[in-house]
């Protein structure tokens, strides 16, 4: 009788623990079927292709801040890197073209992470909080080393001499644009396919490599797993370079879309809107646990968040203010799936 | 039996935890001024009825009287209001605020201000023969100064029932001593004490009263002259057991394992050996710097691999040391530069360890002194938790193999018989034996030549430690070697081939615990100032 009892309760856990793990999806499903019936322009083509189009920049850093923040730590360097990594590019274009200067800014994404990665490290940083401050302080660093650069004053692309197609393609080409033989491609942005690899790759590395797999066991308890042979000082600097590679592709995506890229501005608020994603999808904020394909429920959940307000002409405050409610409220979340173990 | 004469009764207490039932119809009675003792194994319920007590959980049904008042519902400061304390096993004190802050915590204004705060610490502490101060920081003091302000505290609350959770685990012989000597005063006085520990010694020693628990039912509650150690042992397990521990096995073989000249600030100069098949206890009390030695040989603490040039030059140094005088040696760079260092040799070859990845490599394994903190990732399941340090035989090319994987923890679920659901539960839902089996999986799929065991039964139930000491057993049989390390002295004078006694950083003995007795290698330990 005990046991019937047990197995009932267990049913109804897991029931509660379901809505609990899934519940952006759930929210996503609500957010589109009350949209689609209060408001008629949303199931149109053309918004179709405005909300495919709005997988920008911040779902390339989303997928970035995964890792961080799975591996146990956070990076608040993002809008200073951004920064750094736009006014460098840019100002390359002219001098060794297009696609080198876009490998240039790779590599500093790279290097940069790294960089982050092994000051933490250095600095015997194990602990978000700390990973918070120093990040935090570097994010000032570089920010403050992309005006330097430019001697403050933002770069104007239309003045560039030489064509710049992929930086076009990244802006505003679809898919038609190479292969017109359906006009649904014509609603695929160009941006979204890259997104789309990005996302595979990383899937795959973080699911079914061995690596990927050592960055949950160190964000899930740092020091239980270099006692058990895990690198966990190299798997910290790994994944800030993770990082700071997707980081370097938001801020090409982010300087194609904007005629004029400005230092520090560019990257603004980069930290904030990755972490949210990255929460609302539902990776853990204590390490450990979480999934690229989480973020891009958390992504598509802005997105359409804002759109969606932004059909029905919701002031623009108050959907910032939406906004920070959601973020709070996936914090806690976080905390009750936590707390619940 | 005076009915005034009992402080608490509980009547058929029961309490359900979602899919568990952790109390069913518990009946207590506790004898005012007396000590009353609480035992079984972990998850019998103890902790379950203490928290319903002091009012952390609320009961499903029954009655509570508590100092002839009926209780229903309480919140932990209903109760330490209304005399009844419980002092955790963790401690409850702030750090990093005063002695006397700490044991008035919150109660500044009932005490008319800090100065008469410190003013009753003062006299609180005289009245149980402490001397620490009240206005040093509590962060400063040691675990048995802590569990003192814990009792003060109590006291403050005049409380007439102390509940004390584990209060030795984290205390050393002299410092137990002490404590008993504390609570026996308590007794004499008229506070009623409940003790719960593990600790069958120490029950005897000091407890009136035992109650014996097993799955959240009360098995007996019995006057401590009417049990021995056996029948409580039978009681608390639900059957015979006729060892406590397995016979040691016998199969030290040829040196596999040579430590020299190992030195850290803590350290000083240890060297020693260990054979193949051998179990090697090393005993001393907390902080000795047992844990110390370990780590650094397995690499997770970092020391200085010194090289024989070095070596050379040290010992070159020592031999010096007795012509000249001290002080040249200690202020020579040379000397400071190999104040901390070490030299391993493991089957006559040269090993580095700089990390836990090259102890593995070098086939050193660490089993470590907390489970919950350094051993387990707590949300994964059972079968990351003990495939964490075979990535490699699970993956190619840098890929998982996920069948392989679930292969590796059925086969150490199996053989560890591991109580899981499945091996994917997570490990926090686990009990400490289980936990504590899973890294032994671990461990045991990477089959190091070397397995070190740091703390193996620490706050594991009876049942599960004998598995424990059969698996360890069964380790030196095929041919391993064991460093184990234990606070229970017991425990390693049964299992051990050979023990040495550290104190202070220094090893201080080294003893045949088939020959030597209980009290020569205790003695060893605490440093052989005490001759009586």
């Amino acid at each position: 009788m005990i046991k019937q009892e047990t197995l009932e309760r267990k049913t109804f856990y897991k029931v509660g623990d379901f809505v609990l793990e899934y519940l952006v999806i759930i929210m996503i499903l609500a957010l589109v079927i009350v949209t689609a019936i209060v408001e008629p322009r949303f199931l149109t083509a053309a918004n179709f292709r405005n909300v495919m189009g709005q997988f920008g920049p911040l779902s390339f850093t989303a997928l970035g801040m995964t890792f961080i923040i799975m591996g146990g730590f956070i990076d608040l360097s993002l809008p200073g890197m951004i920064s750094l990594i736009a006014m460098i590019t840019l100002s390359l274009f002219d001098i060794i073209g297009e696609i080198p200067a876009m490998m240039v800014g790779m590599m500093l994404g790279i290097a940069l992470g790294s960089l982050n990665g092994t000051i933490l490290v250095k600095f015997g940083a194990t602990t978000q909080a700390k990973a918070l401050f120093i990040t935090f302080g570097l994010s000032q660093l570089y920010g403050a080393l992309s005006q330097l650069y430019t001697g403050g004053s933002p770069i104007n692309r239309g003045a560039f001499e030489h064509p710049a197609p992929l930086t076009q393609a990244l802006s505003s080409g679809t898919v038609g644009d190479l292969f017109p033989f359906y006009s649904f491609f014509n609603y695929i942005p160009f941006t979204f396919i890259v997104f789309l690899v990005f996302l595979a790759i990383l899937f795959i590395f973080q699911k079914k490599t061995r690596l990927g797999r050592s960055i949950n066991y160190t964000g899930g308890n740092f020091v239980a797993a270099e006692l058990g042979g895990i690198p966990t000082k190299r798997i910290t600097v790994m994944i800030y370079a993770i990082c700071g590679l997707m980081v370097a592709i938001g801020a090409i995506v982010a300087f194609s879309r904007a005629n004029v890229a400005a230092p520090v501005v560019i990257g603004a608020n980069f930290e904030r809107d990755s972490i949210m994603a990255v929460v609302v999808g539902g990776t853990s904020l204590a390490g450990g646990r979480g999934s690229v394909l989480r973020t891009v429920l958390g992504v598509s959940l802005i997105i359409l968040l804002s759109n969606c307000m932004n059909l029905m002409r919701i002031d623009s405050h108050l959907q910032e203010t939406f906004r920070g409610a959601v973020l709070v409220v996936a914090i806690w979340l976080d905390h009750r799936r936590h707390a619940k173990g | 039996m005076e009915n005034s004469d009992i402080i608490l009764s509980m009547t058929d207490v029961n309490k359900s935890f979602p899919g568990v039932k952790a109390l069913t119809d518990a009946s207590i009675e506790v004898r005012k001024g007396t000590v009353h003792a609480v035992v079984g194994e972990n998850g019998a319920g103890k902790s379950t009825l203490m928290k319903i007590l002091s009012g952390v959980h609320t009961k499903d049904s029954g009655t509570i009287i508590f100092d002839g008042e009926t209780i229903e519902h309480t919140t932990p400061i209903q109760s330490i209001r209304r005399g009844l304390s419980i002092i955790y096993q963790e401690f409850n004190l702030v750090n990093t605020l005063t002695v006397g802050e700490n044991i008035f915590l919150g109660r500044f204004r009932e005490m008319k201000g800090l100065r008469n705060s410190h003013k009753k610490a003062r006299e609180l502490l005289d009245s149980i023969g402490s001397t620490i101060n009240t206005h040093s920081l509590v962060g400063d003091l040691s675990a048995a100064e802590k569990q003192m302000i814990e009792i003060t505290k109590a006291l403050a609350f005049d409380s007439k029932l102390i509940i004390m959770d584990e209060p030795s685990s984290s205390l050393t012989a002299d410092e137990l001593k002490q404590l008993f000597v504390i609570i026996d005063d308590l007794r004499k006085k008229g506070v009623t004490m409940i003790y719960i520990s593990h600790k069958l010694d120490e029950i005897f020693q000091l407890c009136d009263t035992v109650t014996v628990m097993r799955d959240g039912i009360i098995v007996d509650t019995k006057p401590i002259d009417e049990l021995t150690r056996n029948d409580m042992i039978a009681m608390m397990i639900g059957r015979e057991i006729e060892n406590e521990w397995p016979e040691r096995p016998r199969c030290a073989g040829e040196v596999i394992l040579e430590v020299q000249n190992l030195r850290t600030k803590k350290l000083k100069n240890i060297s020693f050996t260990l054979k193949k098949g051998e179990i090697l206890g090393f005993v001393g009390l907390v902080g000795a710097g047992r844990t110390e030695i370990v780590k650094a040989i397995y690499g997770a603490d970092r020391v200085k691999n010194l090289k024989e040039k070095d070596l050379k030059q040290t010992e070159h140094g020592e031999s010096n040391k007795t012509k000249m005088p001290d002080n040249d040696i200690v202020n020579t760079k040379k000397a400071k530069k190999l104040k901390s260092g070490k030299r391993m040799l493991i089957n006559g070859k040269l090993v580095k360890t700089r990390n836990p990845r090259q102890g593995i490599h070098a086939g050193i394994g660490l089993l470590p002194e907390d489970r919950k903190l350094e051993g387990l990732v707590l949300q994964f399941s059972v079968k990351e938790n003990i495939v964490m340090s075979s990535l490699n035989k699970i993956s190619k090319f840098g890929f998982l193999d996920a069948s392989r994987e679930k292969d590796i923890a059925d086969k150490q679920i199996k053989a560890l018989s591991i109580k899981t659901p499945s091996p994917n539960t997570k490990t926090v839902t686990l009990s400490g034996g289980n936990q504590q089996k899973c890294i032994m999986g671990r461990w045991l799929e990477i089959n190091p030549d070397i397995l070190i065991l740091d703390e193996p039964t620490r706050g594991i139930d009876v049942g599960t430690k004998y598995e424990i000491y059969l698996l360890i057993k069964k380790i030196a049989e095929n041919g391993g070697s064991v460093i184990m390390i234990s606070s229970e002295l017991p425990e390693v004078l049964a299992m051990s081939n050979r023990v040495l006694t550290i104190c202070d950083g220094e090893i201080t003995g080294e003893f045949d615990p088939e020959v030597a007795s209980a009290h020569e290698i205790m003695d060893a330990a605490i440093g052989g100032g005490e001759n009586d």
